[in-house]
C-alpha cells in the first residue's frame, strides 16, 4: 500500500511529462487536428460517401438501394428542366457579375480620395454584405410585388400612365427582379475590394501623368486598369464562384416559377431531392455541378491567390 | 500623395452616382421599416402610405410568437455563438500551425480553401442523408458542427494572413525562457493575435446568422434557424408582409451593427485574407 502509493505520483509525473513530450513534437500536428477531422468527417466523407450513392439508387419513391450504374447521371442530362436551370443560372451569373463590376467600379472610383462624409457613406454603402439573402429577397418582393409594392405605382407617376407589371411572375420581369436583388446585395462586394486596390496605386504615377498632360480618360485605360487588373479578376472571380450557387432569392422570390422558367442549378438540385425525393438523381447531379465547379475554382483561384502573394 | 489626401469639393458627377446609389440603397430598407409597423388596413392604399398614421408594434408580436420567430431566433443566437467560438478556436490553431510550421505544406492549406468555393449543395444533400442516419437531423448540435465546418475556411484563411503578418520573434523569446510551444501560443501569439481572432471571428459570426441554405434541408421543427422562418410567409395566402417585414428587421439589426464594427477588416475578411484593406 505504502509502496504502491509513493510510486503511482512518480508514474504520473513520467507519464505527463511523456505525453508533454510526445505533445511538443507533434505540436503543428495537434493544431490542426479539429479542424482537418471536422473537414473530414462533415465535408469530405458525405462527399465520397455520396459518390456511392449516386450510383445506386436511393429514392423515397422507390424502395431498395440497387446499383444502378450511370442511370441517375443520365436522367439528369436527359431532364429538360436540368439543362434549363443550368442556362438560367449562366444568364442570371453573367448578368449579376456584369453590373456589379461596373457599379462596384463605379462607385469605388467615386470614392477615392478624401472628402466631408466619406466615412459614413462607406459605413453606408457596405450595410447590404451583413443582411441575410434570405432577407434580401423578402425586400425585394415586397418592394415590387403586386398589389402590395410602391413600384408600379411610383413607375406610373414618372411615366405618366398606369403600370401593371407582375415583377415576380412575369417574364422578363421575374429576371430583373431577381438580378436588381442579387445586385443591392453584391454591388459592395466588388466596391469594397475595388477601393483597396485603387487605392494601392502609387499616387506618384498620377502625378508624372498628369504632368505629362495625358487625360483623365486616357490616364483611366493606361494607368488605373492595368494596375487594378490583378484586383478586379481577384473581385469577380470570388463573386462568379458564389453567384453561381444562387439559390435564398429564387426561393423566396419566384420559388423558381413561373413553372420552372426562373430555377437555377441549386434550386433544381433542391427540389429533385426534397420535393421529388429522387435524392440519387440529385446527388449525381450536384456531382455534374461540383465538377464544373472544381475546374474552375482549381485553375483560378490557386493561381490567384499566388499572384496576389498574400 | 498630395493628389488623394487633399480634402476637396466632390464633382458634380461623383455627387449624382453617390445620391443615386443611396436611393437605390435605401429604397427597399426604408420600405420594409415602414411595412413593419404599418397596419394593415394600410397595405392595399393607393397611393401608398409613406408613413402610418398609427403606428403598430403588432406584427413584431405576430411574427415572434404566432410564426415562431421567437424559437428561431434564439436557435439562431446559440447555433451562431457555439458555432463561431469553435470556428474561431480551431481555425485559429490550424492557422497558426500553418503560418508557423508551414504544416502540411500549400496543399493542405489549398485544401481547405478549396472548401470554400465547393457548392454547398454537394455537401448538404450527403449531410442530410448522414445527419439523419446519426440522428443530428434537425438538432442544433448538427447544425453547430454544419456551421464550423462551414467558417472554417474563412476563419483559417484570415488568421494565416494575420499569423504571418506577426513578427515571431516574441514567441521565439518565449520558448528560450522555456515555454513549451503550446504556451507561446496560447500566452504569446492569440493575446497579440486577439483583434484579428475577434474579426474573424464576427464575419463567422454574420455567415452563420445570415445562412439558409443548408439550415432549411438539416433542420425542420425543432432546430430551425431565423433566416428559414420567412418560408411562413412564402405563399401570402393572408398577406403577412408586416410579419415578413418585422421579421427581416429583427433579423438584419444585428448583423448590420456587427459588420459595421468591424468594418476595417471587410477587405480582409471578403478576400480571406488575400488583400489588406
Amino acid at each position: 500500500m505504502v509502496e504502491g502509493a509513493a510510486a503511482a505520483p512518480t508514474l504520473i509525473r513520467t507519464a505527463v511529462d511523456r505525453w508533454s513530450q510526445w505533445s511538443d513534437r507533434n505540436f503543428k500536428w495537434l493544431l490542426v487536428a479539429p479542424a482537418v477531422v471536422l473537414i473530414l468527417a462533415l465535408s469530405i466523407y458525405p462527399l465520397l460517401f455520396s459518390l456511392w450513392v449516386a450510383f445506386i439508387n436511393y429514392d423515397f419513391t422507390v424502395p431498395g438501394h440497387a446499383f444502378v450504374g450511370l442511370k441517375n447521371f443520365q436522367e439528369v442530362l436527359a431532364d429538360p428542366v436540368a439543362r434549363g436551370s443550368f442556362y438560367v443560372t449562366v444568364i442570371l451569373t453573367i448578368s449579376d457579375v456584369a453590373v456589379e463590376f461596373v457599379l462596384g467600379l463605379a462607385l469605388a472610383l467615386a470614392m477615392v480620395g478624401n472628402f466631408r462624409g466619406r466615412g459614413l457613406i462607406m459605413s453606408v454603402l457596405i450595410i447590404p454584405l451583413f443582411i441575410s439573402p434570405v432577407v434580401v429577397g423578402q425586400f425585394w418582393a415586397l418592394l415590387l410585388q403586386r398589389p402590395f409594392g410602391p413600384t408600379n405605382y411610383l413607375l406610373g407617376l414618372i411615366l405618366g400612365h398606369d403600370v401593371g407589371i407582375e415583377w415576380l411572375t412575369q417574364a422578363p420581369w421575374n429576371f430583373i427582379a431577381l438580378i436588381l436583388a442579387d445586385v443591392w446585395q453584391w454591388t459592395p462586394f466588388m466596391f469594397v475590394i475595388l477601393l483597396a486596390g485603387l487605392t494601392a496605386i502609387p499616387p506618384h504615377i498620377y502625378e508624372a501623368a498628369e504632368l505629362d498632360g495625358v487625360g483623365p480618360w486616357r490616364t483611366f485605360w493606361f494607368i488605373t486598369v492595368p494596375y487594378l487588373a490583378p484586383m478586379m479578376l481577384l473581385a469577380v472571380t470570388f463573386r462568379l464562384l458564389d453567384a453561381i450557387r444562387l439559390f435564398d432569392t429564387i426561393f423566396v422570390m419566384t420559388g423558381g416559377g413561373p413553372g420552372t422558367s426562373t430555377y437555377t442549378v441549386s434550386y433544381y438540385l433542391y427540389t429533385i431531392g426534397f420535393a421529388q425525393f429522387h435524392l440519387s438523381q440529385a446527388i449525381a447531379g450536384s456531382w455534374i455541378f461540383l465538377v464544373i465547379t472544381a475546374v474552375v475554382i482549381f485553375l483560378l483561384v490557386r493561381r490567384l491567390l499566388r499572384v496576389e502573394g498574400v | 500623395m498630395a493628389r488623394w489626401k487633399k480634402r476637396r469639393r466632390l464633382p458634380i458627377a461623383r455627387i449624382v452616382l453617390l445620391t443615386l446609389y443611396m436611393i437605390f440603397l435605401f429604397a427597399p430598407l426604408y420600405w420594409v421599416a415602414i411595412t413593419s409597423i404599418k397596419p394593415s388596413e394600410d397595405y392595399l392604399a393607393i397611393p401608398p402610405v409613406w408613413f402610418p398614421k398609427e403606428p403598430t408594434l403588432g406584427h413584431f408580436t405576430a411574427a415572434l410568437i404566432t410564426y415562431h420567430g421567437l424559437t428561431g431566433l434564439i436557435n439562431s443566437v446559440i447555433i451562431s455563438l457555439s458555432a463561431t467560438a469553435l470556428s474561431a478556436l480551431f481555425g485559429t490553431m490550424m492557422a497558426y500551425s500553418l503560418a508557423r510550421f508551414n504544416t502540411g505544406g500549400q496543399h493542405l492549406s489549398f485544401w481547405v480553401l478549396s472548401q470554400r468555393f465547393l457548392p454547398p449543395i454537394a455537401i448538404v444533400l450527403p449531410l442530410f442523408l448522414n445527419y439523419r442516419y446519426f440522428h443530428l437531423h434537425d438538432t442544433r448540435t448538427g447544425m453547430i458542427l454544419a456551421y464550423t465546418m462551414f467558417t472554417l475556411p474563412v476563419t483559417v484563411w484570415m488568421m494565416f494572413a494575420y499569423f504571418r503578418q506577426m513578427p515571431r520573434s516574441l514567441e521565439e523569446a518565449a520558448l528560450v525562457d522555456g515555454c513549451t510551444r503550446w504556451q507561446a501560443f496560447r500566452q504569446v501569439a492569440v493575446p497579440l493575435a486577439a483583434p484579428g481572432i475577434v474579426a474573424a471571428a464576427v464575419f463567422a459570426f454574420i455567415s452563420c446568422w445570415t445562412e439558409f441554405f443548408f439550415a432549411i434541408i438539416l433542420t425542420s421543427r425543432h432546430a430551425f434557424t431565423l433566416p428559414t422562418v420567412f418560408r411562413s410567409f412564402l405563399s401570402f395566402q393572408g398577406a403577412q408582409y408586416g410579419e415578413a417585414s418585422a421579421l427581416a428587421v429583427v433579423s438584419l439589426v444585428p448583423s448590420i451593427l456587427l459588420g459595421i464594427l468591424v468594418q476595417q477588416h471587410l477587405v480582409r475578411g471578403l478576400t480571406l485574407g488575400a488583400v489588406r484593406g
